[in-house]
């Protein structure tokens, strides 16, 4: 849709990209506000990962007579969900569940994207009107709509899920990636590259990919909040992850009927998915200001 | 310029076709049968392929599509299995619903937007960028379906101030205006995040230019500042606006769900539901040209502002 | 205290803004259907259809009298006067039609009338042949074979057989108005707006989202004349959209609160209204594979369930354990001998008697199909896994497939074949209104897929013969007795797991006045009124 502009450095130091990966770094050290949303990234992954571990009780296990107790309960720090479960140990597993359906179409999309979208805009001619035109029908969507649309097509269930998602967002991705491709094609120094004999494959590895993967990588992690928020919103819908599997948007549906009763505890994995959402997006942004990408 | 719309107009036609294709196939492959969501467990065999006779249900697939497609050209979207009506007709009047939604939505979402934006880039690095900006990062994150629970929550169950669902089609301007306020928030968020971010961005990018930094330097009137930056900011923020207008339009199937407001996306919900697929159909098609269209006019007034943007 | 003030604050608002859109008397539902049920006469959405459109605007012959709560509704003269069987030949029924009833386009109810509507449902060849409304109806009406009209107000009914339940069939067949249809030639057309001779007529429709009904003060019985001058009907499929529409004032009586709000709907001064009435929510088995076809594992599992458990904690007391296909206190439920009480260790002593020592040797995997939500499913994934948590407890393992609500329906209607093969448990929730509802269309070796819905299959001659003979039975009394012993027969077959009988929960304002809630799926809303 608009114009990328490539970092200011691409000109002076083309034939050196390594350093510009050090300055990134550099920079990234030196901002505060990503480094705290990182670091807490890091730990709703590890306690993702380590849910068996620290989970204090069992995911499924409810004591139906204890269902929706309070905050602050004293076996149930978090209280009980509304079969009796442990919040807290839904919440840890959930964000597995939540995670993986996020983060997952997203990586897919990078990968898939970023090959579509380089072969497009280096081969140019009718390969690339293939493409993009196939592309166009699928953005055709806004990305919620064809979300729920695929998905009320396949069937709920984890992998229908990340199958749709996938979907949604490979489109995006092909195209900031076509279009980073299609700058740098034109850069003077690639000419130049092209002109001293070098093969397809130098030039793409050398040139293309350090200067594309920067642009795509920053857009590829701010589409990860809104891939969560999707994630869970088709749980939501009940058109995502089933019960009795522990999952945030699942879990907001579930103990939607129950805000009458006890307004906080369904409040709860909102909350996650709203912090989980947040944390990627001010390291997104910490990202893109450290590689000076602008889109 | 005329000769680029035009091109893109030509364009769009094989975008709306594939995007068609596309509806119709996800809608037909889906599992499940639509007319045993509306007849009773124990109807006989023999009633169920009378029904599926007079739906055209029992003709294959492309021949079923190629009618299809042959009646929508015509501005017939068939029959919704469910109600009996013209589909066009339940678009119709969901589409106005959802239209007024995405009106009043996006104007809280482009004036806080830009705003907000705006007067994050004007003091940037200063505590109220900070605040501005850590607003906007909010509004990007925050589920709308889990702040619309909150705003029920709050407003609905705890204040008892605003009405929690539907649209009170009989109370009066009031009353639809109240039973807006709720829905037309949670749908609001996001989109205000997005362009506050994008705001703040693009007047940065421009402000931090060295000619505006020398001219600030020299004492240049702020209002003269200020409509330097709008107005060259005005193409990336027209494009996020247009972007946003068209995810609050189709995107609103979770605000309408968690408020059963009787927009699209709560049709759409229901039809799933019911796998009512002339009714699917009918209503993503509609919604995908109305996105295909708005892209189309943003892109349009985008090189129409600034014509070195024109993209092949 | 800022609930109330709140309250208070909002109450004088909605009274300033309301502009006065409301004539007094008027009664506002919430009900749990996504749309407004079809309004051209044989209605959809199944019970609720019947209860909120089909039966206020159009009438049956024969009518179910719900005007108390102690006792099952008993059939009583609707637009017939009288009916019985012909002396001479006992597969005919002569109607006597009541006289001076007039639709509510003012044209005369008659025998034409009937025989039009009969025709609108069965003959595929009349002009006013209703393919939507016959759909839903006419498996209802397979004792109904022809309808002759022997004069103005007399109608002859042909049976294919002997059989005693034709008054409970023509309870399902209300009558349209042919003036009516005649003037719009179409049945779409007839259903914006449709004309039958009930205590309510259709004002104003508005699709999927309102259906507002004016109070029919020519109704030929003066003591059902409605007392409230308007019903609106509004669809609300979400329990908590519901919910929050009651307690804004947006409407006066809602269908099915969500069981936790209960409490605190009583504390808020909100009426809540249950009755017992004729629904089972269980689950049906396979019965010609394992692990169902052994009827240790079946009894063992009915012993496994924590029934109070579910009806007490989970449910807020809106429903009763059931330990059979009808309820306790109902005249079929008869004495059979397994109570089914809550009892894991007689279900793991049953379960070792037959060889399954609750470790290595269990039985065969069960694979449940549920639904995710649907009419009359209470809450099916929360009561489906503490189920399956009872079961584990026991020794039998469960894995469940929770569908979405029509899929359900339609899987049902299938069998345990094709996609349901690797199913052998279903949970749906069923009335059993009369006998074929109740027993007929599952305990009856005739009743097989596609006839009808004993895919288990249940096939048991004793069963056969027993119902057979209920069908020829034209005393009520013996009738009733005669399924009571099918019923212990059933009950001691445990081909379902028995769960739990929905008590129809409602809340109300308490300025909803009048209303006695029936044993029935229906409701009279003729007596109830809106105060002040």
């Amino acid at each position: 849709m608009s114009v990328i502009a490539l970092p200011q450095e691409l000109s002076i130091v083309g034939t050196a990209p390594m350093s510009y990966w050090r300055t990134v770094a550099w920079r990234l050290s030196r901002d505060r506000a990503t480094l705290v949303a990182g670091t807490l990234l890091l730990l709703i992954a590890l306690s993702a990962v380590l849910a068996p571990w620290i989970a204090p009780h069992d995911p499924s296990a409810g004591a139906i007579r204890l269902r929706l107790a309070a905050v602050g309960t004293p076996t149930h720090v978090l209280g009980t969900d509304e079969q009796g479960r442990d919040m807290l140990s839904r919440l840890l597993w959930g964000g597995r569940m939540t995670l993986v359906a996020g983060l997952t179409p997203v990586v897919v999309a990078f990968l898939v994207g970023t090959v579509l979208g380089v072969i497009a805009g280096y081969t140019g001619g009718l390969v690339n009107t293939l493409v993009m035109r196939t592309m166009d029908i699928f953005y055709a969507f806004p990305a919620v709509l064809l979300a729920i649309a695929i998905s009320g097509a396949l069937g709920p269930g984890l992998p229908n899920t990340l199958i749709s998602l996938s979907i949604v967002f490979i489109p995006r991705v092909v195209r900031v990636a076509e279009s980073a491709t299609v700058q740098v094609k034109g850069l003077e120094y690639v000419a130049a590259a092209k002109a001293s004999g070098a093969s397809v494959w130098q030039i793409l590895r050398h040139h293309l990919l350090a200067n594309v993967l920067g642009p795509v990588l920053v857009f590829a992690s701010t589409q990860v909040s809104l891939s969560i928020i999707l994630a869970a919103g088709l749980s939501f819908l009940g058109l995502g992850v089933t019960p009795p599997a522990a999952e945030w948007g699942l879990m907001l549906n579930t103990l939607r009927q129950s805000i009458y009763v006890n307004a906080v505890v369904p409040a709860l994995p909102g909350l996650a998915i709203f912090v989980t959402s947040m944390a990627f997006n001010l390291v997104s942004d910490g990202l893109r200001d450290a590689m000076e990408i602008r889109t | 310029m005329w000769r680029y719309v035009g091109r893109r107009l030509v364009l769009a036609i094989p975008t709306l076709l594939g995007a068609s294709i596309i509806v119709f196939s996800m809608v037909h492959l889906a599992p499940g049968d639509p007319i045993s969501a509306i007849l009773p467990v124990d109807a006989s065999k023999e009633q169920i392929d009378d029904i599926k006779k007079a739906y055209g249900f029992d003709k294959p697939l492309p021949v079923q599509y190629l009618k299809w497609l042959g009646r929508v050209v015509q501005g017939d979207l068939g029959k919704s299995i469910a109600t009996r009506r013209a589909v066009i007709l339940d678009v119709r009047d969901s589409l106005a619903n959802s239209l007024v939604l995405a009106v009043s939505s996006s104007l809280l979402a482009f004036g806080g937007g830009i705003a907000l934006g705006l007067l994050a880039a004007f003091r940037q690095g200063r505590a109220l960028d900070k605040v501005a900006s850590a607003m906007a990062v909010i509004g990007v994150s925050v589920p709308h379906y889990w702040a619309g629970i909150i705003l029920i929550i709050v407003f609905s169950v705890q204040l008892n101030w605003l009405p929690a669902m539907g649209a009170s089609s009989d109370g009066g301007l009031i009353e639809y205006l109240r039973h807006m306020t709720l829905p037309t928030i949670a749908l609001a968020l996001i989109p205000l995040g997005v362009i506050a971010r994008v705001a703040r961005s693009a007047a940065l990018d421009i402000l931090n230019q060295e000619f505006v930094l020398a001219l600030r330097a020299k004492g240049l009137a702020h209002r003269r500042v200020f409509s330097h930056v709008v107005k060259n900011a005005a193409p990336q923020i027209i494009t996020v606006l247009g972007l946003q207008f068209g995810f609050q339009l189709g995107g609103s199937v979770l605000v309408e769900a968690v408020f059963s407001w009787p927009g699209t996306g709560y049709l759409l919900n229901l039809a799933i539901f019911q796998r009512d697929m002339p009714v699917l159909q009918g209503v993503i098609l509609v919604l995908a040209t109305f996105f295909v269209l708005l892209n189309l006019l943003v892109d349009v007034l985008q090189t129409y502002i600034d014509p070195r943007i024109a993209r092949h | 205290m800022t609930r109330f003030i709140g309250f208070l604050v909002a109450a004088v608002l909605s009274l300033a803004l309301a502009g006065g859109a409301w004539a007094e008397g008027t009664l506002r539902i919430g009900m749990t259907a996504a749309d407004i049920p079809y309004t051209g006469g044989q209605t959809d959405n199944g019970f609720e259809g019947f209860r909120f459109v089909g039966y206020q605007i159009y009438e049956p012959l024969i009518n179910w009298d719900l005007s108390r709560s102690d006792k099952l509704p008993s059939l009583v003269p609707g637009l017939a006067e009288s009916w019985e069987v012909s002396k001479s030949d006992p597969k005919k029924w002569i109607f006597k039609l009541r006289r001076n009833v007039k639709f509510h386009d003012g044209s005369a109810f008659n025998a034409d009338a009937v025989l039009f509507t009969f025709d609108s449902i069965k003959n595929k060849q009349a002009a006013q042949f209703d393919q939507y409304g016959s759909a839903q109806i006419s498996w209802r009406l397979s004792a109904l074979k022809a309808m002759k009209k022997l004069d103005d107000y007399t109608i002859e009914l042909e049976t294919p057989t002997v059989t005693s339940f034709v008054p409970y069939q023509i309870v399902y067949m209300v009558i349209v108005s042919p003036a009516q249809w005649n003037k719009v030639k179409d049945w779409r057309k007839f259903a914006e707006q449709p004309s039958g001779t009930g205590p309510f007529k259709v004002a104003r429709f508005v699709p999927r989202e309102r259906l507002e009904l004016d109070a029919n003060k020519g109704y030929w019985d003066p003591k059902r004349t409605p007392k409230v001058d308007k019903v609106v009907l509004l669809p609300m499929p979400e329990p908590t959209t519901r919910l929050a529409a009651l307690r804004s004032g947006q409407v006066d009586w809602i269908e099915v609160p969500p069981p936790d709000s209960i409490a605190q709907l009583k504390g808020g001064g909100f009426q809540i209204v249950t009755n017992k009435y004729p629904h089972n929510w269980g689950h049906i088995l396979r019965l010609d594979k394992e692990p169902w076809n052994n009827k240790a594992v079946r009894k063992a599992a009915n012993y496994a369930i924590d029934r109070v458990g579910i009806c007490k904690s989970l449910l807020n007391d809106t429903c009763v354990p059931g330990t059979g296909v009808v309820y306790k206190g109902h005249p079929w439920f008869g004495n059979p001998k397994e109570t089914y009480d809550y009892d894991p260790a007689k279900a793991k002593e049953i379960l070792k008697a037959a060889g399954f020592d609750g470790a290595s040797k269990r039985p065969a995997r069960a694979v449940a199909l549920i639904s995710t939500s649907g009419s009359g499913q209470m809450l099916p994934l929360a009561m489906n896994e503490l189920i399956q948590k009872n079961l584990k407890d026991v020794g039998i393992d469960v894995d469940l497939h929770p569908i979405e609500w029509n899929s359900l329906t339609q899987r049902f209607r299938i069998g345990f074949t094709g996609e349901n093969a690797g199913v052998n448990a279903l949970n749906i929730s069923f009335n059993f209104l009369e006998p074929f509802s109740g027993f007929g269309r599952f305990f009856h070796s005739k009743s097989v897929p596609p006839t009808s819905v004993n895919i288990m299959p249940f096939v048991s001659p004793e069963s056969d013969k027993l119902l057979d003979e209920a069908e020829k039975t034209f005393d009520l009394a013996k009738q009733d007795a005669i399924l009571a012993k099918l019923h212990e027969l059933v009950v001691d077959e445990a081909p379902w797991i028995f769960v739990a009988h929905d008590l129809n929960p409602r809340a109300m304002t308490a300025k909803v006045k009048g209303f006695v809630p029936p044993q029935s799926w229906f409701v009279d809303l003729t007596q109830v009124s809106v105060a002040k």
